[in-house]
């Protein structure tokens, strides 16, 4: 069994791809979402797709692991709950804190 | 100082009596302003100092002050001595409040506040009513006198302590201490009662009366009174009793009316208590009903007391009744011994029928004429049959003297003419040996009072002992006055006595062997006889004897008062004369002398032969030479053994025909002696002997006799042999019939034994004793009576020792067990003497023994009984009497084992031993179902068993008990012993009985200490502490508990009881329980305290206890609570402000409430701490308590951020004062939320729940979101690398995660039992990135691997 955790995917106004993540992640669902990221960068070209972890509860190294791979390709998006995780990760610049 | 410029701020009337508790608010409730104090405001520094004192005060107080002694008192006072005169005393005057005991003290104030000296007094006898009646008090207390602000003494102060239950506890103590003393010299049940009256009469404080009555007749019915105390002529009929009831076992309280004593009181009881006097397994011996103390209420103490008072009386009627059973039994065998003397005389009677019908024919053929021939024959018969009824006669009077029936007749005797007359008789016998005679007799002025039968015995015996041993010289006989006795002396100038043999010289059946004499016959009772005889008369006798010169008798007997002139003439001398003068006859040469003159008359012998016949007896060598010769054998006689062997040493005979015994040189000695000696070793001895039965034959045979004749024998027997063997036959004999029948007589056992030890004779008593008879002899040692050496191996030992002394000593006495020739065990008690044949030089030891059984056992279980009952007195538990017991029973039977199992349900049995290691389950199936089978037998009933043990079943006070003794193999468990073993179990089981009441109060105590530490797991979050101010029984009147409801909510509780110790905690257990019993049903603080309330009341001593009763919910911090008059719980919050939990509160237990218990509401914050305690933790002396609860407060403060069960550890140590605790304390401490402790499986999935769960925690902690993620993020991180480093090749393993919070921190702990690697970030980098992660959000990370498994500790601090 693993956590639960759902994706959608969509463009943003300017094109870019969004891909988001619902619930939370951690070892027993960070193939999972390693495999949507690959998904989601197959749709977006070059450019970089917007993760967006607004409704991610709880994010861990498996998680991150899963983006280290596409670090030069993605923006994320995420509430402040992530962000002392995102922070130590060394991935705050990449990161845009929504109040939500 | 100026008054007025500096006085202090007014304080108002509320301020003045704050901090008085309860009291201080109802002394605020007094109208002062009627009192001569006035309004309190206005009181006095001096007085509200005093008032202070005195409420801060725990020890019991009240004071007085003022003009009318206004009284005050504090909440201890109240408590232990005012009753229910609270709160109505406050503010009355003294004399009001204590007005029926003024009279006592009084006085006493008057003194304090006239003198300004305090007063001191110890356990003063004060009668109070406070409770509805009048009581019986004690009080210690002093008086110290107060004085105003300027000095003056205006009131007092008392300091009391109350020592009622003290004082009369020490008293009734007493009563039962004397009670259970000295037992030992009380043998009846009447000496019982009146010693169990004495003592209770003693105590006519709580027994101003007492009346014991016992149940008579075979069903009971009737009633008897058998002991009263403290009561005359005034006693009410026995029907004025439930006796249906009592005789049931029931302890009816009887109301009594009427003028009855009153003891040491001044009027009469009201009640009586009626209590039976139990018997194990029967209806009651009686009952006593006890006049109660109309002081003191009728509560468990002093029901206990007149119970066990009663139950001591019980088991003094059952230990006298068991020894006056015993004592019939003694008196039964002693009739059986007078009935054995009766028959003894009955048949020395039968002896006399059938003499007297040879005796008197005999005289009637001598009155004829007959012929030369003929009066020889009838004159041997004649004298035979007189010397045959003279030793009848002397064994009659000896049984007479013994049964205490001999028949005298007294008369007043002119004793010198009565001792002439008998000694003229003696004359020609005397003077035919060749000896003089004297008789000096002058007359006397007084008679002596003889029964002259008897005097004649005594002067004969005397003649006739004194011509057996004289051989030259004299005989004298004197009579002579000495003071206010007359003195007989009888003296010869014979052989003497050995000083050695001097002591001995009138004991019966004692003769000096070796002694010349004129004839060896003779049955050693003589003087004896004479001694006996002449003490029933009131005299004495004794002798001075030097051997080779002689030997004086000397007799003392007591004058009477008549005048000689009253004395009847004497008259003839009887016929008991005869047998003496005869017997002395034969003894001298000159008798037998026609015998040997007379020439053969008769055809010879068709082989004649010459003839050597050895007797000392002179009719008997009459009768045999003129027998042989008239079967033409010549005959040569001589009178002992040592003549034999001279003349056959001279002129060698064709036979010797010889007498067994003979004086000087007996018939073996002499055979012994020929047969030494080659000239006469062939020649053929016949023996004759008076010893009859084939075995003895075949016994002188194998001593080298030829031939041996029995006497009597025919003249045609003696001839044949004679004539078949003139070198023939052998036999041999030891004994003359005549010594054999007198030793047989003995009522002793007799026996001989040789110089190694060999017994080679014996009696018929001692066959009788030991069941080994004449056919087994010799018996060679080790004696075949010994007891076995395996089975009894101290019997044995003692054996071997008495054996040592009989060889090894010239004389002595021994008690040894033997074994009868069919098994049973008795005991002897032997003396022995030793014995030298001047012949041969042989040593033989003479002994005598007789069955000492029943006196040693008397002996042993007096001893046994006295030992139990030291064991069963000094044990101070069920379990150390039992071991005691059993030890001493052991040793008593020298048992390998003692067992004790008691049979309680349907389990194995509880199995004691005195072998430590031993189990029920060790024991042998053989064993167990022997043990088991004896709990089936009736109680009380010994059961022997054939294989060496025995038990018996009692009652234990746990059910019944079997008690086994283990024997050594085929050691015998006689009769006696199991009647031992009945009497030891009986008063074992009462014993048992007794002690089980003061073990029931240890085993009470324990209980209670057990269920003092409170519920075995405490929920989580919670730490508590108790200390019991009295040290040695770990018990006290406080409590904590928590109780776990059915709703997931929690009951807490801290109580107090008032008081300490024992009484305190039995109190305390009963509340305890039913507050947690009532909780479960109401989850209602309120509730349960209102309930609690109703049982308070029933429950003596719970009143006034103070509760503080809370229900928590563990996850919201909800605390419902409400408080009997506790001190208020405390909550520190992590900021370190307090709350005190101080509303719902109302009176302790049991205190009437207008109104319903309140309850408050309180939240509890997250991390905060809950305290709760009872006084003793911050009570000091002297200080307000809001003192101590401010002190409490900030030690919590300070250890907030300390774990749960440290901050308990160190609140204990910190608020102790010097020297410990004086009160019990009892603490709880609650932080909520409890910790979170989550087991589970390390599998991925499950990290999403357990996740939840810690959010779920962390949120009740009231973590910011911020840190709860930071602390989510780490301990997933920390279960994720369990999950893939410690457990990735094994499923299923568990991983724990705890967290707990302080004040300002989090703990968290996440354990497995994997072994991390180190984090090779090369390999696999997002791992190192985890423990990264934790280090950046956790204020400290530490992993320790270990060999069990790895646990990573996680920190984080929370901020403000």
């Amino acid at each position: 069994m693993s956590t639960a955790l759902t994706f959608t995917t969509g463009r943003h106004p300017d094109g870019a791809v969004i891909l988001a993540a619902i619930g939370e992640i951690d070892m027993s669902n960070a193939d999972a979402f390693a495999t949507a990221l690959t998904d989601a960068r197959s749709q977006a070209a070059e450019t970089p797709i917007i993760v967006d972890l607004t409704a991610v509860e709880y994010l861990d190294s498996a998680g991150l692991a899963a983006l280290f791979p596409h670090i030069e390709q993605v923006k994320l998006v995420a509430s402040p709950l992530l962000a002392p995780v995102l922070t130590v990760a060394g991935l705050a610049d990449l990161t845009t804190i929504h109040n939500t | 100082m100026g008054e007025g410029e500096h006085r202090p701020v007014r304080a108002t009337d509320a301020e003045v009596l704050a901090g008085g508790g309860d009291v201080g608010r109802d002394l605020a409730a007094v109208r002062w302003d009627e009192t001569p104090l006035g309004p309190p405001a206005d009181w006095p520094q001096s007085l509200r100092t005093a008032v202070s004192i005195l409420l801060s005060s725990r020890f019991p107080m009240w004071m007085a002050w003022g003009p009318d002694l206004t009284f005050f008192c504090n909440d201890a006072y109240r408590r232990d001595t005012l009753g229910e005169k609270y709160p109505w005393a406050l503010g009355r005057p003294a004399s009001v409040v204590w007005a029926e005991i003024w009279g006592d003290i009084g006085p006493r104030i008057e003194t304090v506040l006239s003198s300004g000296i305090a007063t001191w007094d110890e356990a003063l006898l004060l009668f109070v009513e406070r409770s509805g009646y009048r009581e019986e008090s004690y009080h210690t207390f002093s008086y110290s006198p107060l004085r105003d602000d300027e000095g003056a003494l205006v009131g007092m102060l008392c300091v009391v302590s109350e020592e009622t239950e003290r004082v009369i506890g020490e008293r009734r103590m007493a009563t039962l201490r004397d009670l259970g003393s000295d037992p030992s010299a009380i043998r009846t049940e009447h000496e019982m009662l009146a010693f169990a009256s004495a003592q209770l009469g003693r105590n006519r404080r709580d027994l101003p009366f007492t009346l014991t009555y016992m149940f008579d007749g075979s069903d009971g019915t009737d009633v008897r009174l058998a002991a009263s105390t403290g009561i005359a002529d005034e006693q009410p009929p026995a029907a004025a009793w439930p006796v249906a009831a009592l005789a049931r076992g029931e302890s009816p309280v009887v109301a009594l009316d009427g003028d009855l004593p009153a003891g040491d009181w001044t009027e009469p009881p009201t009640q009586a208590l009626l209590v039976p006097l139990l018997q194990q397994g029967g209806t009651p011996y009686g009952f006593m009903v006890a006049g109660l103390n109309r002081y003191r209420v009728l509560d468990e103490g002093y029901r206990g007391f007149v119970e066990l008072a009663a139950g001591h009386v019980a088991a003094g009627i059952a230990s006298a009744r068991n020894y006056e059973a015993q004592q019939r039994r003694a008196e039964e065998l002693t009739e059986l011994d007078r009935a054995k003397t009766a028959f003894f005389s009955n048949i020395s009677h039968e002896f006399r029928t059938p003499l007297t019908l040879i005796m008197g024919p005999v005289e009637e053929l001598l009155a004829r004429n007959p012929d030369e021939v003929v009066r020889a024959e009838l004159d041997v018969i004649h004298r035979n049959g007189l010397r045959l009824g003279k030793l009848v006669n002397t064994l009659l009077d000896f049984s007479r003297i013994e049964a205490g029936r001999m028949q005298a007749h007294y008369e007043p005797v002119d004793l010198p003419a009565a001792t002439s007359e008998l000694a003229s008789v003696f004359r020609s016998a005397v003077e035919r040996a060749g000896l003089a005679f004297e008789v000096d007799c002058p007359p006397l002025d007084r008679p002596v009072h003889l029964d002259r039968g008897m005097w004649e015995k005594v002067i004969l015996n005397l003649l006739s002992n004194a011509l057996k041993f004289t051989f030259t010289g004299s005989v004298r006989i004197a009579v002579h006055p000495a003071g206010d006795r007359a003195v007989v002396t009888v003296a010869d100038t014979g052989i003497g006595v050995p000083a050695d043999e001097m002591p001995r010289l009138f004991e019966r059946f004692h003769r000096i062997e070796n002694a010349r004499s004129r004839s060896n016959e003779g049955s050693g009772i003589g003087l004896a006889l004479v001694k006996e005889l002449v003490e029933l008369h009131g005299g004495t006798i004794d002798a001075t004897s030097t051997v080779g010169v002689g030997t004086t008798f000397t007799i003392r007997l007591p004058f009477g008062s008549e005048p000689l002139a009253a004395v009847n003439p004497s008259s003839a001398v009887s016929k008991t004369a005869d047998p003496y003068v005869q017997e002395a006859l034969r003894w001298l040469p000159s008798s037998s002398s026609s015998a040997e003159e007379e020439e053969p008359a008769v055809p010879a012998a068709q082989s004649p032969a010459r003839v050597l016949v050895a007797d000392d007896n002179a009719d008997m060598r009459d009768y045999l030479t003129r027998l042989l010769r008239s079967a033409g054998h010549a005959v040569q006689a001589v009178a002992d053994g040592q003549e034999a062997l001279d003349e056959a040493r001279g002129q060698l005979p064709d036979l010797i025909v010889s007498d067994v015994m003979m004086p000087r040189m007996d018939g073996l000695e002499l055979l012994a002696a020929l047969r030494s000696d080659p000239r006469t070793a062939g020649t053929p001895v016949l023996l004759l002997s008076a010893r009859a039965g084939q075995e003895a034959s075949i016994e002188g045979l194998e001593a080298g006799a030829d031939d041996y004749l029995v006497k009597p024998f025919s003249s045609a027997e003696l001839l044949a042999r004679v004539r078949a063997n003139v070198e023939l036959a052998r036999l041999r004999n030891h004994h003359a019939r005549w010594r054999t029948a007198l030793i047989d007589s003995l009522q002793e056992a007799f026996f001989v034994c040789d110089e190694d030890g060999a017994v080679i004779e014996i009696n018929s008593t001692f066959t009788d004793i030991l069941g080994y008879g004449p056919d087994g002899l010799p018996y060679a040692p080790v004696h075949p009576w010994w007891p076995d050496q395996a089975a009894d191996p101290e019997g044995y030992q003692l054996v071997v020792d008495a054996f040592a002394l009989l060889v090894d000593q010239a004389r002595g006495t021994y008690t040894i067990p033997v074994a009868h020739r069919d098994g049973h065990r008795l005991w002897v008690a032997a003396a022995f003497n030793r014995v030298e044949d001047p012949d041969t030089g042989r040593r033989v030891i003479v002994g005598t023994f007789r069955d000492v059984t029943a006196e040693h056992y008397a002996v042993q279980r007096d001893n046994a009984l006295a030992a139990l009952s030291v064991h069963l007195s000094q044990a101070d538990s069920l379990a150390g009497a039992l071991s005691g017991v059993m030890s001493s029973l052991k040793e008593l039977w020298q048992a390998t084992e003692v067992y004790t199992a008691v049979f309680n349900g349907s389990g194995p049995p509880t199995l004691t031993t005195t072998d430590p290691s031993s189990s029920w389950a060790d024991l042998a199936e053989q064993r167990r179902a022997a043990i088991a089978q004896l709990r089936d037998e009736p109680l009380l009933t010994p059961v022997a068993e054939r294989s060496g043990g025995a038990g018996i079943a009692l009652e234990h006070p746990d059910g019944t008990m079997v008690l086994r003794v283990e024997l050594a193999e085929n050691r015998p468990f006689t009769e006696q012993d199991q009647t031992l073993l009945a009497l030891l179990a009986g008063h074992l089981g009462q014993g048992l009985h007794r002690i089980h009441q003061i073990d029931q109060q240890r085993e009470t105590a324990l209980a209670l200490q057990r269920a003092i530490l409170g519920p075995a797991q405490l929920p989580a979050g919670f730490a508590v502490r108790y200390a019991p101010a009295t040290r040695p029984l770990k018990v006290g009147g406080d409590w904590y508990d928590t109780v776990p409801l059915d709703d997931g909510r929690i009951g807490i509780v801290v109580g107090d009881c008032v008081g300490h110790g024992l009484q305190a905690a039995t109190v305390m257990g009963q509340l305890r329980s039913a507050c947690r019993a009532l909780l479960l049903q109401n989850t209602d603080p309120a509730q349960t305290l209102a309930a609690l309330d109703r049982f308070a009341a029933q429950l003596p001593g719970a009143t006034c206890a103070t509760v503080f009763c809370g229900v928590l919910d563990p996850a919201g911090g909800e605390l419902a609570y409400s408080s009997a008059g506790h001190p208020p719980a405390v909550v520190i919050h992590p900021d370190g402000t307090s709350d005190l939990l101080d509303q719902g509160r109302s009176r302790p237990l049991g205190v009437p409430l207008s109104a319903e218990r309140p309850e408050a509401l309180y939240t509890v914050p997250a991390r905060a701490t809950l305290l709760l305690y009872t006084d003793g933790l911050v009570e000091r002396r002297r200080r307000p308590l809001t003192d101590g609860i401010d002190r409490v407060t900030a030690a919590v403060q300070e250890g907030r951020a300390t774990a749960i069960e440290d901050l308990a550890a160190g609140l204990m140590v910190r608020m102790a004062p010097t020297g410990g605790y004086d009160d019990d304390v009892a603490l709880l401490l609650y932080r909520h939320p409890g910790p979170l402790e989550l087991d589970f499986p390390a599998e991925p999935g499950r990290l999403s729940p357990v996740r939840s769960a810690l959010r779920g925690w962390l949120a009740r902690c009231g973590i910011d979101s911020t840190t709860a993620q930071n602390v989510l993020v780490a301990a997933g991180e920390a279960c994720a690398n369990a999950i893939e480093h410690g457990h990735r090749h094994i499923a299923g393993e568990q991983i724990r995660l705890r967290a707990a919070a302080t004040a300002d921190e989090l703990r968290l702990t996440i354990t497995d039992r994997g072994r991390w690697k180190t984090p090779q970030p090369a390999a696999n980098p997002h791992r190192g990135r985890g423990l990264k992660l934790m280090r950046a959000l956790m204020t400290e990370v530490t992993v320790t691997t270990g060999t069990a498994g790895t646990v990573v500790a996680l920190q984080a601090r929370i901020p403000r």
